[in-house]
C-alpha cells in the first residue's frame, strides 16, 4: 500500500515548523512517531500536501524541572523514554501506569507523548481502508453523511483512544502550544472538544510543544486501568485513571478520576474532588463515585466490545482504582515496584 | 512520480538513492535496496515483522518515512551478523526451534538483539514483555523464549572466558 | 544409546540459517527485471450481477501494461472436482464484499492503484444472504444457480442403532454450540510472481501449500499444457490451510503476465488476505449425547451447520470431517450425523488447522464434562472409560492402527496435578481436561486417481552428496528437515551431506501438498523407501568389494561396514564411488500410497475421514477467572501428543505448542466480526491473534505409540493438538466459576453475563430453599 504523494518537510526549529503550518494551512500535517499517522495515511484517511516531520526539532525533546517547580516534558519524548524517566515514574505514578499500557514496546519506541495526546479519534466505521470505506459509502466523519454508530444524529462519536490523556488530566497537566505568536499555555482539559471530528483545540498553524506538570499533584498515588482484549498492541476500549492524595489517617486530601476511550474526548469525572476531599474510605462513597463515572462515560458501538460491557468495566475499574488508592486492595504493579 | 535524493546509513554503509519522499523505510529497504529480510505482515503497525534498529532502538520500518531517517544509523536483520558470523541468538534460534515459518523471525531477531544488548540477563518476564509487540503465529512463543535463554547462557559463558570458543 | 543416529535427534531446521539471517526468499522477496505490480479491484457489494465493466480509462494510462477481467479466464475452477464454482475474476456475478472483479498490471504500485479507480463497474444488486439459517430458507437469488436454497452439500449418516443407544443412557444431554469464524492469519500475506518466459512458458513463484494443485489449475484455467507451466514454491511464511487451495491472486498474476508478456507480482494486503480467507467457518453444532450409568457413551447425534461463504472450496470435506471424526477417538457404537454446508455472501471458508474437527470437538468435549458432572464422575475418568481397543475399525469405517490416547491422558493428569486440583481449587480458579485427534493425511486423494500420493527421488553422484528431489512443501512445519533426517538415517550419513530440492514442478516429482497433516507420514514413507533403494545399490557394490552379501552391511556415521566386524569399513564417499563404478550416477525412487484397508467405508461421503493413521492428544488447562470482569487468565496448558515417533523432538514440540497456541487464540479472542457481509476487523490490529502476554506457559509431552505403518513409527504432529485446547479452557472456566459457555470465543463479556445469571439463579434457589424450609417447619 503506497502513501499518497506529498512533500516531506523537516524543520529544525519550532519557528520554522509554525511558518510551514501557517503557509499550508489544513494541507499540512504534523508527523512525529508515525505509529498513528502513517497507517492513517495508508488508509487515505487524510491526503495532506505537506507532511511536517518535527522529529528534527531539538527543543521539543527532554524532561526538565523548571524554576517554578513544574516539570516540562517535551512533546517529542517517546513513550519508552517517558517510562525510563525516573523522576516522572516516582513523582507521577499514574503516568507510567498509563504509558506502559500503550500498544507494545515497538510502538512505544516510536510513539511520542505529543502524538498520543493528539491521536486521531477511532471508530470501527472509520479506521478502515479506502476500499472498505467506499464500499460502505463513507461515514459522517469522512466521505459520507451517516453516522453508523448513531444514525440520524449529526454528531461524530469516534472515540478518544489515547491512554496518556486521562492520566494527565488527573494531574491537572497543562500543555504548551507553539504558534505564530509564540507559546500559549492551556489546561489539558480545555484541549479536548468531545467531538469525534474536530477533536482538539489546536489551530492549523499551531503545534503541541510540551506538557507541563504542576508540583501540586506530584507524589499523589495513581493508577490507570485499561480495558483491552490483548495485553499488548491494542488500543483501549475503556480507560480509567485515578489519582489521590491520601494522608496517614487515610483521609483523602485531593483526588481526580478521568475516563478515556468511552467518549469522543478524555473526560474528568467532575464530582471526584468535591465528593472525596476530606473523606475516609467507605464502600458507599466509592459506589457514589462509580455511579458518577458511569454517568460520565458514554460508550457506544464504536468498537468490537459492546457498550454494555465497557460501561460495566468503567464501574469495576473505578471502584478498584479507588480502593487501591485508599489501600483497601493491593496496588496494581506498574513497573515502579 | 516525484522523487528526491536521500542518503541512508544502512548496516554501516552510506546509501544514496532517489525515492518518493513519502516512501516508508520498509519499502525502500525491500524494493530499492534489495534488503528483503524485513517483512511486511500487516498494514497498521501491529505485527512487528518489519522491525529494524534505529540508532540501536528497535522501531517499525513500516511506519517510518525513509526520508525522515537520514541521520539515523539503521541496522536490518541482514546487518546483525558480524563479519559473517551469526550472533548468539541467531545460532540459538535454530537449535531451540525459535523459527518455524520464519516470517516473523527478522523482527524477533531485531527485538531480541536490542534486548540483550541493553540487558544481557533479562528475566523471563522481561523477555515476554519486550517481545509482546512481535506476533508469531507458529511457535506459541515457548521455543522463542528457549532460544533467548540459550543465547544468554552462551553469551555469559563466553564473556566469562574471553579466550574461549569464538 | 538409541538404535538411531539421526532419527529422534533435535536437528535444527535445515533452512534456519536462511531465516535468522533474513536472506531466505519468500515469494514477495523475489524480484525480476521488468517486473510489474499487479493489483486487484474488489467488489464493494455482497451479491450482484455485473452489468458492465469499462476498463478503457485504466488501459489508457501509460504505466498500465495489462488490465484483466473475467472475460480473460472463463473456465471455472475449485479445489474439489465437485466444486468448480470459482473464477479468479468474476464473469457474471460477484458474491461477497471483496470478490475479485478486475485486475491491472502497472509499472508502479501507485499507478496500479490509480488505474483501479478508473475502472467503471455497474452492478445490479441481488438479495444477499449472510446468515446460514436464513440462506437455507432462500427461495430466490441463490448464490450459485446449481445450489438450491444455498445448500452446497448435505450429508446424513447413521451407524449402529441410535434409538437403542439412547435408551441405554442414564444421562442424556442436548445442547447447541456456536463457534465464530476464524482466519489462519499466517504472518506472510499471500504473494504470487508470474513470469512470462520468452518461449511462451510460464513460471510461477507462489506462497502455496499445494504446488501440484496450483500447477493443474493454472494449466486448466489458462488453457496451457501443464508441461508449459512451472510452479515453484519458495519459502512460505505459514499456511495453516490458508494456502492449501488455489487463491485468486495465484490465477490473476498468471493471467496478467500472459497478457502483458511481462513478469507480474501480486502481494495481498492484510485486508485482502481476509477476503481470500478460506478459514474456519461459523459453525452451529446441535449435539445430543447419551451416557450410561457406568459412564459409557451409548449414543451420539450431531447436527452441524457450517456457514461456508460464497464458494465451495473445501466445504464438503470440512463438513464431512466434522462428522467422520466424531469417530476414531472414543468407542462410539451408535452415531448419527447430519451435516450441512451452506453458502452465504461472505468470503469462502476452507481448510484451517484441525480441518472440520475443531468446532465439533469443542462441543463434544464440553458435553463430556457436562455428562461427567451429571454422572458424578471425574472428567478424566469418563474419557478413560470410553477408550478404543486399538487396533480396530470404528463403526464409521475408520481404521485405528496405533492409539496413544490412554498414555496422553495419564501423562497430563500426572503432570498437571489433576487429582489435587480438579474440583478442589478455590472459587475463581479451575482446571479442565479435553482430548482430540487428527488424521495423518487423507487416505483418499482429492482427485481420484491411482497415482501415488507422493514420490521422492534421490540422486548421488561422484561428490557423494545426496540430493533429495521432493514435491513436499516446507511451510515452516519442518518438511525438509524431516526428509533430510530420514535419508541421513537410512544412508548412515551426516545430515550436512544431504541437499534437498523441493516443490518445483520442473524438478521434483508430484506430492499432493502440505495439508491434512500428510507430509511426515506420506512423504516421509516415500523418502524412506527412496533412501532404502539407494542404500541397496550402495550395499550391493560394497558387498562385492567385501565379499559378503548386502544384508550383512550397515551404514552409520558416514561409513559402510560389515555388521559382524565393524572395523571392516569404508568411508561413505568411497562406497559411493564403488557403486557409481558399476551403475553411473545413482538414482533411486520411493513412493507412498495409503493401503486399501485404510480407505474407509462405502457410504456417501465415506472418502473423508479415513487416514492411514491418527494422532491423539490430551490437554489440561488451568485458569483463573475474575468474577467481576469475566476476564480469564490461563496459567498453564499441559499438552500430551501421540505423534507415533518423534523424528525430531524440537520440531514436534514446536508443532504441538503452536497448535495449542492457535487453539487458545480461537478459544479466547479471535473472531471475524460481520456486519451485513462486511468484515469489521480485516487487520492484525483488530483481528487479535495472541501476543506473548496472553499466551500461557505451554508444556508439551511427547507420547510415542510407534505406528506400524508410519516412517520409523511416526505420524501426525501439526494439527491434532489444536482442538483439545479450546474445550480444555472451557472446561476449566466451568471448574473455576461454575458456568458453561457454549459459544466461541469465550469472551469476558459472555463469561460475566453467565456468572451474573448463575448468581441470580443461585439467589433464587436459595430463597426457594429457605422458604421451603420455613414451610416445612
Amino acid at each position: 500500500m503506497s502513501l499518497p504523494a506529498m512533500r516531506v518537510v523537516r524543520p529544525r526549529t519550532v519557528e520554522d515548523a509554525v511558518r510551514v503550518l501557517a503557509a499550508h494551512g489544513p494541507e499540512a500535517m504534523i508527523l512525529a512517531g508515525g505509529t498513528d499517522v502513517v497507517p492513517n495515511l495508508q488508509m487515505r484517511l487524510f491526503a495532506p500536501r505537506v507532511l511536517l516531520d518535527i522529529k528534527g526539532i531539538g527543543s521539543l525533546r527532554g524532561v526538565v524541572r523548571q524554576p517554578d517547580e513544574t516539570i516540562r516534558v517535551g512533546a517529542l519524548t517517546t513513550l519508552t523514554q517517558l517510562l525510563a524517566t525516573e523522576s516522572l515514574r516516582l513523582r507521577y505514578p499514574v503516568i507510567s501506569s498509563a504509558v506502559r499500557s500503550i500498544a507494545g514496546p515497538l510502538q512505544r519506541n516510536m510513539g511520542t507523548l505529543g502524538g498520543n495526546l493528539c491521536l486521531e479519534t477511532r471508530c470501527r466505521w472509520y479506521n478502515q481502508s479506502d476500499f472498505w470505506r467506499k464500499s460502505l459509502g463513507g461515514c459522517l466523519k469522512k466521505e459520507g453523511t451517516i453516522c453508523h454508530v448513531a444514525p440520524g444524529g449529526d454528531r461524530c462519536w469516534a472515540v478518544w483512544s489515547g491512554d496518556c490523556a486521562p492520566a494527565l488530566l488527573t494531574l491537572d497537566a497543562e500543555i504548551e502550544i507553539a504558534g505564530p505568536n509564540g507559546n500559549r499555555r492551556l489546561a489539558l482539559s480545555s484541549f479536548y472538544r468531545n467531538d469525534g471530528i474536530n477533536r482538539i483545540a489546536l489551530g492549523g498553524d499551531e503545534l503541541l510543544a510540551a506538557v507541563v506538570l504542576p508540583p501540586r499533584t506530584a507524589g499523589w498515588r495513581g493508577v490507570y486501568h485499561k480495558l483491552r482484549i490483548r495485553n499488548s498492541i491494542d488500543y483501549p476500549l475503556a480507560g480509567v485513571a485515578v489519582v489521590m492524595n491520601v494522608d496517614e489517617q487515610g483521609v483523602c486530601r485531593d483526588a481526580r478520576v478521568a475516563l478515556g476511550a468511552v467518549n469522543p474526548a478524555p473526560v474528568l469525572v467532575k464530582q471526584a474532588a468535591d465528593w472525596l476531599i476530606g473523606k475516609k474510605y467507605s464502600p458507599e462513597l466509592v459506589e457514589r463515585l462509580v455511579h458518577a463515572a458511569i454517568q460520565t462515560g458514554k460508550p457506544l458501538t464504536t468498537s468490537a466490545s459492546s457498550p454494555v460491557y465497557r460501561r460495566e468495566m468503567l464501574r469495576v475499574f473505578t471502584r478498584r482504582a479507588l480502593e487501591e488508592m485508599w489501600g483497601m486492595r493491593p496496588r496494581t504493579p506498574n513497573g515502579n515496584d | 512520480m516525484h522523487r528526491e535524493l536521500i542518503q541512508l546509513d544502512i548496516n554501516g554503509e552510506r546509501r544514496e538513492l532517489a525515492v518518493p519522499p513519502q516512501k516508508v523505510l520498509l519499502d525502500v529497504l525491500r524494493e530499492d535496496l534489495g534488503l528483503t529480510g524485513s517483512k511486511r505482515g500487516c498494514d497498521d503497525s501491529s505485527c512487528g515483522a518489519c522491525a529494524v534498529l534505529a540508532d540501536g532502538v528497535p522501531i517499525l520500518a513500516c511506519v517510518a518515512i525513509a526520508s525522515c531517517y537520514q541521520e539515523t544509523r539503521i541496522i536490518t536483520v541482514e546487518g546483525l551478523a558480524v563479519a559473517g558470523e551469526p550472533t548468539p541468538i541467531q545460532t540459538a534460534y535454530g537449535e531451540a526451534g525459535g523459527s518455524q515459518c520464519g516470517f516473523c523471525t527478522p523482527g524477533f531477531m531485531i527485538a531480541i538483539h536490542a534486548l540483550l544488548q541493553h540487558n544481557p540477563n533479562p528475566s523471563d518476564e522481561e523477555i515476554r514483555e519486550t517481545l509482546s509487540s512481535n506476533l508469531c503465529r507458529c511457535t506459541g512463543y515457548m521455543q522463542i523464549y528457549e532460544s533467548v535463554r540459550l543465547a544468554m547462557r552462551r553469551m555469559e559463558a563466553r564473556s566469562a572466558q574471553p579466550a574461549a570458543v569464538r | 544409546m538409541s538404535a538411531y543416529s539421526i532419527i529422534g535427534r533435535p536437528l535444527p531446521m535445515t533452512d534456519s540459517p536462511a531465516k535468522v539471517s533474513g536472506l531466505g526468499r519468500y515469494a514477495d522477496d523475489i524480484s525480476v527485471p521488468g517486473m510489474l505490480v499487479g493489483k486487484i479491484l474488489h467488489s464493494p457489494v455482497p451479491h450482484a450481477r455485473i452489468k458492465k465493466i469499462d476498463s478503457s480509462k485504466a488501459e489508457g494510462l501509460p504505466e498500465v501494461k495489462a488490465v484483466a477481467t473475467g472475460r480473460d479466464a472463463q473456465r471455472p475452477y475449485g479445489i474439489l472436482p465437485i466444486g468448480h464454482d470459482e473464477n479468479a475474476l468474476a464473469t457474471d456475478k460477484v458474491r461477497y464484499i471483496g470478490d475479485n472483479v478486475a485486475a491491472v498490471a502497472a509499472t508502479t504500485e501507485e499507478a496500479a492503484e490509480r488505474a483501479l479507480e478508473l475502472i467503471e463497474v455497474e452492478y445490479e444488486p441481488l438479495t444477499a444472504w449472510f446468515d446460514p439459517l436464513e440462506a437455507m430458507k432462500a427461495e430466490e437469488d441463490w448464490i450459485h444457480e446449481g445450489r438450491p436454497h444455498n445448500i452446497e452439500k448435505e450429508y446424513h449418516h447413521e451407524f449402529g442403532n441410535l434409538e437403542e443407544g439412547f435408551s441405554q443412557a442414564a444421562f442424556v444431554q442436548e445442547e447447541r454450540f456456536y463457534a465464530a469464524e476464524v482466519n489462519h492469519a499466517a504472518m506472510e500475506p499471500h504473494s504470487t510472481l508470474a513470469i512470462w518466459q520468452p518461449d511462451a512458458r510460464l513460471t510461477v513463484y507462489s506462497s502455496t501449500q499445494v504446488p501440484y494443485y496450483l500447477h493443474r489449475t493454472i494449466s486448466d484455467v489458462l488453457e496451457m499444457p501443464m508441461s508449459e507451466v512451472r510452479v515453484i514454491k519458495p519459502m512460505v511464511g505459514g499456511g495453516f490451510g490458508g494456502k492449501s487451495e488455489v487463491i485468486p491472486l495465484e490465477i490473476i498474476a498468471p493471467i496478467l503476465a500472459k497478457k502483458a508478456k511481462r513478469p507480474v507480482k501480486i502481494t495481498y494486503t492484510r485486508e485482502e488476505v481476509f477476503y481470500a480467507h478460506r478459514g474456519r467457518p461459523i459453525t452451529l453444532v446441535d449435539l445430543k449425547v447419551g451416557l450410561t450409568r457406568e459412564g459409557k457413551i451409548s449414543a451420539v447425534a450431531a447436527r452441524v451447520v457450517q456457514d461456508g461463504g460464497a464458494y465451495c472450496g473445501y466445504g464438503p470435506v470440512t463438513v464431512l470431517y466434522s462428522g467422520a471424526l466424531l469417530g476414531a477417538i472414543y468407542d462410539i457404537r451408535n452415531l448419527k450425523f447430519d451435516g450441512y454446508r451452506v453458502l452465504t455472501n461472505k468470503p469462502a471458508c476452507g481448510a484451517m488447522r484441525g480441518h472440520g474437527t475443531v468446532n465439533v470437538r469443542f462441543a463434544f468435549e464440553s458435553m463430556l464434562d457436562m455428562l461427567a458432572a451429571a454422572a458424578a464422575l471425574d472428567p478424566a475418568e469418563v474419557r478413560r472409560r470410553n477408550l478404543l481397543q486399538a487396533p480396530c475399525v470404528t463403526v464409521n469405517g475408520l481404521r485405528v492402527t496405533s492409539y496413544g490416547l490412554p498414555e496422553c491422558i495419564e501423562k497430563v493428569v500426572e503432570r498437571s496435578g489433576w487429582l489435587e486440583k480438579k474440583g478442589k481449587l478455590p472459587y475463581g480458579r479451575g482446571i479442565g481436561i479435553a482430548c482430540s485427534h487428527y488424521v495423518s493425511g487423507a487416505a483418499n486423494p482429492i482427485i481420484r486417481s491411482n497415482m501415488p500420493h507422493t514420490t521422492v527421488n534421490m540422486k548421488i553422484d561422484r561428490d557423494a552428496g545426496v540430493t533429495i528431489f521432493t514435491g513436499a512443501s516446507e511451510i515452516g512445519q519442518g518438511s525438509d528437515t524431516m526428509q533430510v533426517q530420514i535419508a541421513a538415517e537410512v544412508l548412515g550419513v551426516r545430515p550436512e551431506r544431504i541437499k534437498l530440492v523441493a516443490a518445483d514442478t520442473d524438478l521434483t516429482p508430484v506430492d499432493l501438498g502440505s495439508y491434512s497433516s500428510r507430509v511426515t507420514f506420506m512423504a516421509g514413507n516415500a523418502c524412506l523407501e527412496a533412501a532404502k533403494n539407494m542404500r541397496a545399490q550402495i550395499f550391493e557394490a560394497v558387498a562385492k568389494k567385501f565379499g559378503c552379501i548386502p544384508d550383512e552391511l550397515e551404514s552409520r556415521d558416514d561409513a559402510v561396514f560389515y555388521r559382524y566386524k565393524p572395523a571392516q569399513r569404508i568411508a561413505f564417499d568411497e562406497a559411493v564411488r564403488c557403486a557409481i563404478d558399476f551403475h553411473g550416477t545413482l538414482v533411486a525412487r520411493g513412493t507412498y500410497a495409503p493401503p486399501d484397508e485404510s480407505r474407509g467405508g462405502q457410504h456417501k461421503g465415506a472418502g473423508v475421514g479415513p487416514s492411514p493413521s491418527y494422532s491423539y492428544a490430551a490437554q489440561t488447562a488451568e485458569v483463573s477467572v475474575d468474577p467481576e470482569t469475566g476476564e480469564v487468565t490461563i496459567h498453564r496448558v499441559v499438552a500430551a501428543h501421540d505423534c507415533g515417533k518423534a523424528l525430531n523432538p524440537v520440531t514436534v514440540d514446536g508443532q504441538v505448542i503452536g497448535s495449542v497456541y492457535m487453539g487458545l487464540g480461537q478459544a479466547m479472542q479471535e473472531e471475524m466480526l460481520w456486519h451485513e457481509g462486511r468484515l469489521m476487523n480485516p487487520s492484525l490490529l483488530e483481528y487479535r491473534i495472541p501476543t506473548t502476554l496472553e499466551t500461557p506457559q505451554i508444556d508439551s509431552i511427547i507420547v510415542e505409540s510407534e505406528d506400524p505403518e508410519g516412517p520409523f513409527g511416526a505420524k501426525e504432529a501439526g494439527e491434532g493438538s489444536l482442538a483439545a485446547a479450546i474445550p480444555a479452557v472451557a472446561n476449566a472456566i466451568s471448574d473455576a466459576v461454575g458456568v458453561r459457555i457454549t459459544s466461541l470465543p469465550l469472551t469476558p463479556e459472555k463469561i460475566l453475563e453467565a456468572i451474573r445469571e448463575k448468581q441470580k439463579q443461585d439467589r433464587e434457589k436459595n430463597a426457594a430453599t429457605r422458604s421451603e424450609k420455613r414451610g416445612a417447619r
